[in-house]
């Protein structure tokens, strides 16, 4: 070994895993030219990017197609041009409106929900005691079970006429004396629509955060220990900072499936009810297409959702890649 | 040590526990609810007030369920769906991210977003033009389309993920080896992959969990009865005005429990390959 | 370790990637025949030139389980039948089938033949995926001319028709007998001013509920809508207007708002409540309207329970009316084996097959059936019902309509609007729909 691999090593406060900065450049790679550079990179990106290319991207954009049609799905010759239509269509639904503001509402709820909840969990996994992997094992359950049986669940608690939460609420707390209809109500319907959420993502987000966890170097909480840090200090000032990255990793990811939820929603509300208040965008855009075969409008909808979507993204990656370089 | 240090880690534990169980208790009841619900006959399933202990235990449902002709085919082709995306996963990600981690090309960001936008995109609207292009490659009704399709769907979430691990591996160990004039090929597989246990470990977690619960795609790829997968099986329980809740219940739980298994292994797995690997510093 | 690890991982890779590519090439060239234990009909005829080109049709459908236990046998005696002909079935959940057809249709890989809910015909037909079976299904006019009149106008798009009903159903009366008794009502209303005083009488706070309707979707309150003299819109299907917010639709809508204002009627209509068959079941609801598969419903969940019918009540006008539900048969538009899908489409028909998914609870489509002994004892006041129940709208755009019915109807029990308002409202945006 020479020197210089020594020397080179970052100290361990830059390590960081989920997702960091730019690579630096490989020493003498600025020599190469960049054809070469791209042929010498195909052999990792080619096999990849072919299937990505060819089922993903694709069809992307023949859905784009679609977005400017009043589609014909039997003779898509014959669909007819309608420009923007389909797009300003949207935007001056009141339904779509609607669905817009519900889709985002469920985001801020549901990704800060899981976000602190799954950490939470993470720092008490994270610690050495008995039985870890068990519970480990015991928070991932929620993820792992299809969401259409857990819909099935929560709707089933709700219930309005005597439901498990009813009957917690009424008859063993005694806090409401009648029923409460919670799936007939326009807003109360997503109370077990956003509980369904964070109870269902906080396993996940627990066992990223908790990767992230360990990777956090022992001597450093020790040395903090040592000088007499309080649990509360060394989560703020040590392990708050080195989490960051995974931090910045779990909120785009969240937040992009929050934005694009839409089975509990679809379940529970059974297309918009009451009175289309209830839609998602994504449960909007599969009404359109496969109850009312408005095959343009829909991919309109999901062209606007997935436009919002890598924008929000872009820019949170951005804004969080900075400050993590700072 | 001093016995109030002890003594505070002792409470400390104690909270821990406490907490881990006040959790659990909100993580369990829906799911046992589901399980209670496996062992109820069809007369019992929707109780007012809900019922968590059976009154009465059946596994009646279990039988009639697992009993179902094609179940044990429609759990076989899961299976063999599911594992051949891991891998194919594994591999063209690690690929790709060994490429965004290490390696400088030209437009690299920009592919790089173009990639991401496959994690962006709800799967649900590209159905209609995913199927025009299966049915083009012939890849309707047979399940190595079904993979194909899963990979894409997924690759750009599993490679995110792995850039990220790939680029928290110190690049000294690399650098001496790119001096003993090492390939890039040759780094990613002796260097970077066996430092990224934790991150593959992760990748096929969730890999395997997305291609063996997947049901839009499956449910119009697939229109022969042998080639269908579990979902499409348990979806069939539902008839258009009587649902058995019971053996959908009974099914789902069985279905569960390869995740389990494959959680079980790869979270231990992943716990080692952390403590391993070094990074622990 | 790490050279073996690349390795597997790389022959793994290729092992998935050649099965692909080989798995491909199989599918186009074999097409097994998946409908399990069917005789290979097609090796008997050896070397006669004569025979018939083997041809498979598909089927789609979304039976039941001993529904689809039934098929296949039917399946095998067409086959007998049919030298040659060999019908490929395939069944989907219900919940899923619209998108597993329209995609199929978009990829040009549409069934030969279909199962079709009775509502979605119109929509397939105006897509264009249907053929239209009047001038090319051989002996149409005849087996047309057999079919109860209600389902069967549910196939009529433009003057033509796209399918014929394979089979029926409606909604009747269920009325709960130990309710009743203790109430000390002889039996069940037979106007709907009595089932109206009666749903009173036998209501009692959140403990019990005279009636209940399983929602604000249109086939929910439609067995007392039609009874009452609604319609949604004229014979022509050209406007809403003095139909949907006519005097007798207003009456009907008046009196869902009374009975749910005195408490009468459930509020689990409103959404996430009790469901009326549980309901029905357990005593919470004397009263429900519901259709011939509660027969097997209760006696798979409740088996101890006494499932008893009656005619929907009598409107004003002293006739008893209903809803028409069930599904259609059709052919698609692109099948290449036209002939040998019509000919498994009129066999289905027959009253042979007729019969035999009888036995499973399907209610037959032949009106010659009516009455006919061989049948299941309950059908008789099914098909009793049928003879005055009326389809919903014949359109493309159903689905839309009947949301703004459903929207007209939440809006009048939450007091936001008077049923005048609503149905108003409902009759424009209806009329809108007419129009495109």
């Amino acid at each position: 070994m020479t020197s210089k691999s020594g020397g080179s090593a970052p100290a361990p406060r830059e390590r960081r895993i989920g997702l960091s900065g730019r690579s630096k450049i490989t020493p003498g790679s600025n020599r190469i030219p960049s054809a070469r550079k791209l042929g010498r990179a195909a052999l990792f990106l080619v096999p990849g990017l072919a299937v990505y290319g060819t089922f993903l991207l694709g069809p992307l954009i023949y859905s784009a197609r679609i977005s400017f049609y009043d589609w014909n799905i039997v003779n898509p010759e014959l669909s007819e041009p309608l420009g923007f239509d389909n797009y300003s269509r949207a935007i001056g639904d009141p339904i779509f409106r609607r669905a817009v503001l519900n889709t985002i509402a469920y985001t801020l709820v549901t990704v800060p929900g899981q976000i602190v909840l799954g950490v939470g969990v993470a720092l008490l996994l994270n610690q050495a005691i008995r039985g870890r992997s068990f519970f480990r094992v015991l928070y991932y359950l929620p993820v792992i079970t299809p969401w259409v049986i857990v819909t099935l669940l929560f709707e089933y608690m709700f219930v309005g006429q005597g439901g498990l939460v009813n009957w917690v609420l009424r008859d063993a707390l005694g806090v409401i004396d009648h029923n409460i209809l919670w799936l007939a109500d326009p807003i109360l319907i997503f109370v077990p629509i956003h509980l369904l959420g964070i109870w269902k993502g906080v396993g996940w987000t627990a066992i990223i955060a908790l990767a992230g966890l360990q990777a956090i170097p022992q001597e450093l909480l020790d040395a903090a220990n040592a000088d007499g840090a309080s649990p509360l200090g060394r989560f703020r000032y040590i392990t708050l900072p080195l989490l960051r990255p995974v931090l910045v990793f779990l909120t785009v990811v969240l937040v992009i499936g929050g934005l694009n939820a839409y089975i509990s929603n679809l379940l529970i509300t059974d297309g918009g009810n009451p009175l289309d208040l209830t839609h998602f965008v994504l449960t909007l855009m599969y009404e359109a297409t496969f109850t009312r075969l408005d095959f343009g409008y829909g991919a309109a909808i999901s062209y606007l959702l997935a436009a919002f979507v890598f924008l929000v993204s872009i820019v949170q990656i951005r804004l969080l890649r900075q400050r993590v370089e700072i | 040590m001093t016995t109030s240090i002890r003594a505070s880690r002792r409470r400390g534990k104690a909270l821990t526990y406490l907490l881990l169980a006040l959790g659990s208790g909100f993580v369990v009841v829906p799911f046992w609810f589901m399980v209670a619900t496996s062992l109820k006959p069809q007369a019992y399933i929707f109780d007012i007030p809900p019922s968590l202990i059976p009154q009465e235990v059946t596994t009646a449902n279990y039988t009639e369920a697992l009993g179902k002709d094609l179940f044990g085919i429609y759990f076989l082709n899961s299976m063999a769906v599911a594992l051949s995306t891991v891998i194919l996963t594994l591999f063209l990600s690690s690929l790709l991210a060994f490429a965004f981690a290490r390696l400088e090309f030209p437009a690299k960001e920009k592919i790089f977003y173009l990639l991401l936008l496959g994690m962006m995109v709800p799967p649900v609207m590209l159905i209609i033009p995913q199927f025009l292009v299966a049915k083009n490659l012939h890849l309707l009704d047979s399940l190595p389309g079904l993979v194909l399709v899963y990979v894409a769907m997924t690759v750009s979430m599993q490679t995110f993920l792995l850039r990220g691990f790939f680029e928290g591996i110190p690049r000294d160990l690399e650098e001496a080896a790119l001096i003993d004039g090492a390939s890039r090929w040759t780094i990613m597989w002796r260097i970077i992959i066996p430092l990224s246990r934790p991150g593959l470990a992760v990748v096929a977690i969730f890999t395997f969990l997305y291609a063996w619960d997947e049901f839009p795609w499956a449910h119009v790829a697939i229109r022969e009865t042998t080639k269908r997968t579990l979902p499409i099986g348990i979806a069939l329980f539902q008839s258009q005005h009587l649902t058995q809740w019971g053996q959908v219940f009974a099914a789902s739980i069985v279905a569960l429990i390869p995740v389990v298994i494959v959680f079980a292994i790869f979270q231990r797995y992943f716990v080692r390959g952390i403590s391993t690997t070094g990074l622990k510093g | 370790m790490t050279r073996r690890t690349r390795l597997k991982v790389a022959l793994a890779a290729l092992i998935v990637l050649t099965t692909a590519c080989g798995q491909a090439a199989d599918t186009t060239t074999t097409s097994a025949a998946t409908s399990t234990t069917v005789a290979p009909t097609t090796t008997v005829a050896p070397t006669t030139t004569a025979a018939p080109e083997p041809v498979t049709i598909s089927y789609w459908h979304t039976m039941s389980d001993p529904e689809t236990a039934q098929l296949e046998a039917v399946v095998a005696a067409f086959e007998d039948a049919n030298p040659g002909v060999t019908v490929e079935t395939t069944r989907f959940a219900y919940d899923d089938f619209k998108a597993a057809l329209l995609t199929g249709i978009a990829g040009g890989e549409a069934p030969d033949t279909a199962r079709l809910d009775i509502i979605w015909v119109p929509e397939f037909a105006e897509l264009g995926a249907l053929l239209q079976l009047d001038g090319t299904m051989p002996g149409f006019d005849e087996i047309a001319a057999g079919m109860f009149p209600g389902p069967l106008a549910t196939n009529n798009w433009q003057d033509h028709y796209y399918g014929l009903p394979q089979n029926t159903n409606t909604q009747v009366l269920l009325w709960n007998r130990d309710l009743f008794d203790a109430a000390g009502i002889a039996g069940p209303p037979q106007t709907l001013a009595e089932l109206a005083d009666v749903a009173c009488q036998l209501s009692s706070g959140e403990q019990q509920y005279g009636y209940a309707l399983g929602g604000t979707y249109f086939w929910a309150p439609a067995p007392v809508f039609y009874a009452m003299g609604g319609q949604v819109v004229d014979e022509g299907v050209t406007t809403a207007t003095g139909f949907v917010n006519g005097e007798a639709s207003l009456a009907a809508m008046q009196m869902f708002s009374d009975l749910y204002d005195q408490g009468c009627l459930s509020p689990n209509l409103l959404g996430g409540g009790v469901g009326t068959s549980d309901g029905h079941a357990t005593g919470l609801y004397a009263m429900i309207t519901d259709g011939p598969w509660m027969v097997d419903i209760y006696k798979g969940s409740y088996p101890d329970f006494e499932v008893n019918f009656s005619q929907v009540p009598a409107g004003p006008a002293g006739s008893t009316s209903s809803v028409v539900g069930g599904e259609d048969l059709v052919v698609f538009a692109d099948t290449d084996q036209q002939e040998a899908a019509l000919a498994w489409a009129t066999y289905l028909l027959s009253e042979d097959t007729q019969r035999t998914m009888a036995e499973v609870g399907m209610i037959p489509t032949l009106s010659g059936l009516a009455g006919d002994g061989s049948l299941p004892a309950y059908f008789d006041i099914f098909m009793q019902q049928l003879e005055t129940a009326q389809a919903r709208v014949p359109h493309p755009k159903w689905s839309d309509m009947d949301n703004a019915i459903n929207n007209a109807f939440q809006r009048v029990l939450r007091d936001e609007q008077t049923p005048q308002e609503a149905l108003d409202q409902a009759a424009e945006e209806i009329n809108s729909l007419l129009s495109q």
